[in-house]
């Protein structure tokens, strides 16, 4: 009677993990379909010259160089901006501020909001402040400064919870060796919790490359090849979003960008991961 | 040995700022044109054209809607804006130049029997209440509704011409482009659909087997719509306010000129007739 029911239990949790792979390869489908209906649409339209020449006849002819560099561009200083500030500031809310106090919780509530706050709202305080106000125009740094603002409290949180994973044994060895804060901090504490932070590079960077409405405001439109950082420049994003949506039969070349913006992305995450690992490597 | 960190964050924002200030805007005319995402690919190309015949001179454009176009336009953030209607009582202030008409044309395929639809008819179609051709004069077969997907400019102006709302629409197939909306009802025998009218033309006179329905008693053809006379059409405008400096005043020519009917056409627009 018992080993029966026991036989019965052992079946029904076969079953279980039966449908629970299947529901997994499902998942699994998702992102194949994805690529590899990119793929044959896209595929035949990519190639070097795709590459490395700038649109002309509004994205139904030549390639997508201009718009990779301005892609690179914005993504570059909205991470300028975002590294040395994001880290900054979790280094500060992780190792001075005392938890529970009210400037803890102000500083909290503020990422939290921030964090939940609409792109569009970005897209448009930053082409208000920055393109307006602060003269910068439809300009990379417009976009890339925009940007910034976006992901702060994105990579903030990201950086702050792999700081927080730091053991409190460290901490404790460090003073007993009469390691001062900084040190500590730079020493051990940044050290461990790099793979997080290079996670959360790929976050912010990844929600920065897929923005299109907060660029076509700030960053905008322009398909020339950058000279500096106030030129207008359009974004991968918005290039896909304009052949797809504005100009007939740019279905083909918006499957190549996408394609483009997909290998970009997952590069991307292949350095923070690699880089991660060895800022942890050299501090073992 | 705690300075030195706070040091060189003072040098990297010192280097940041004097780079900032190395590469600072060029010189040279430079022309800023903001609105409808619907003209911007075309003013892209001309800019190109523009661009490439006067050395020296930059034309920046900038997508984000015909409100955005006037808004832009009157607070001097650009020196045109692209709007792609006719303005409206309150835009007095303004002056607009229609370098493009926007025309779609209703098509069925070339054996479908049916000579013309009234505009009621085509929103009993498009609303799912009229399925069958033979309630308007047509074999006894199913109506195949082809709609553009959402977003297209063709379905704004199809939608705002028949005052209908998108979610109301009840269709079979959706495309995306126009040679997809070509492709589709000529396959399909009781197919009814929309698509540009250049393309519509172009492609009935190279003998796909499509046919444009006549609407409102208008003939459609791209004659029509430059002359704006046809009912499924809008003018794509470039808008300024007060004097345009020279080289805007270049432009705003330029894109009204002959010279530049192939980059109008090649956007399935069509060329206005007055040049």
């Amino acid at each position: 009677m018992r080993v029966e029911a026991l036989d019965r239990a052992g079946r029904s949790d076969r079953l279980h993990g039966r449908w629970m792979g299947l529901l997994a390869m499902l998942t699994l489908l998702v992102p194949l379909l994805l690529i590899g209906e990119l793929l044959v649409d896209g595929l035949p339209a990519l190639g070097a010259d795709f590459l490395l020449s700038a649109p002309t006849d509004a994205g139904l002819g030549g390639g997508i160089g201009s718009v990779l560099v301005s892609t690179l561009w914005v993504l570059a200083v909205c991470l300028g901006v975002v590294l040395p500030l994001g880290l900054g500031c979790a280094l500060f809310l992780v190792e001075h501020v005392r938890a529970g106090s009210r400037l803890e919780r102000a500083l909290q509530l503020t990422l939290d909001v921030l964090g939940g706050v609409p792109s569009i709202v970005f897209g448009l305080f930053g082409n208000r402040f920055f393109a307006v106000e602060l003269g910068l125009g439809f300009s990379i740094l417009s976009g890339g400064l925009t940007l910034a603002c976006m992901v702060l409290p994105l990579f903030i949180r990201a950086a702050e919870q792999s700081l927080r994973q730091c053991p409190t044994g460290y901490r404790q060895a460090a003073a007993a060796l009469a390691l001062s804060r900084w040190g500590f901090a730079r020493r051990i504490l940044l050290p461990t919790a790099a793979p997080g932070i290079a996670l959360g590079v790929v976050l912010a960077s990844g929600r920065a490359l897929a923005e299109t409405a907060v660029l076509l405001f700030t960053a905008g439109y322009v398909t020339r090849w950058p000279g500096s950082w106030f030129d207008s420049g359009r974004t991968l994003a918005v290039h896909i979003y304009d052949l797809a949506m504005n100009v007939s039969g740019g279905s083909t070349n918006a499957a190549a960008t996408a394609l483009v913006l997909l290998v970009l992305a997952i590069g991307i995450q292949a350095l923070a991961v690699a880089l991660g690992r060895i800022s942890r490597g050299v501090s073992a | 040995m705690k300075l030195v960190p706070r040091n060189l964050f003072f040098v990297v924002t010192l280097v940041a700022a004097l780079f900032a200030a190395g590469c600072s805007r060029q010189s040279g005319e430079h022309l800023v044109l903001t609105g409808s995402s619907t003209i911007a690919p075309l003013a892209t190309v001309l800019a190109e054209r523009f661009e490439a015949a006067h050395p020296g001179v930059k034309v920046d454009v900038q997508a984000g809607g015909s409100a955005r176009g006037v808004a832009d336009v009157r607070q001097g953030l650009a020196n045109i804006g692209m709007v792609s209607r006719a303005l409206k009582a309150d835009e007095g202030d303004l002056v607009a130049d229609t370098i493009a008409q926007d025309g779609i044309a209703m098509i069925v395929h070339r054996d479908n029997p049916v000579a013309a639809l009234t505009r009621e008819q085509i929103i009993a179609i498009y609303t799912g209440k009229l399925r069958d051709w033979k309630a308007v004069g047509g074999t006894d077969a199913p109506i195949t509704v082809v709609n553009k997907a959402e977003g297209r400019s063709t379905l704004e102006l199809f939608l705002s011409h028949l005052k209908l709302e998108a979610p109301a629409i009840r269709a079979d197939v959706v495309i995306g482009d126009n040679q997809q909306g070509i492709k589709t009802v000529a396959g399909n025998p009781q197919a009814i659909g929309y698509v540009s009218i250049g393309t519509a033309e172009y492609e009935a006179g190279r003998g796909t087997p499509v046919r444009l329905l006549p609407l409102d008693g208008v003939e459609p053809s791209t004659a029509t719509v430059a002359a704006g006379r046809f009912p499924l059409s809008r003018p794509l405008n470039l808008v300024h306010r007060g004097e345009l400096s020279g080289i805007a005043r270049d432009f705003v020519a330029f894109a009204r000129s002959p010279q530049v009917n192939d980059l109008v056409t090649g956007q399935y627009f069509v060329p206005p007739a007055v040049r």
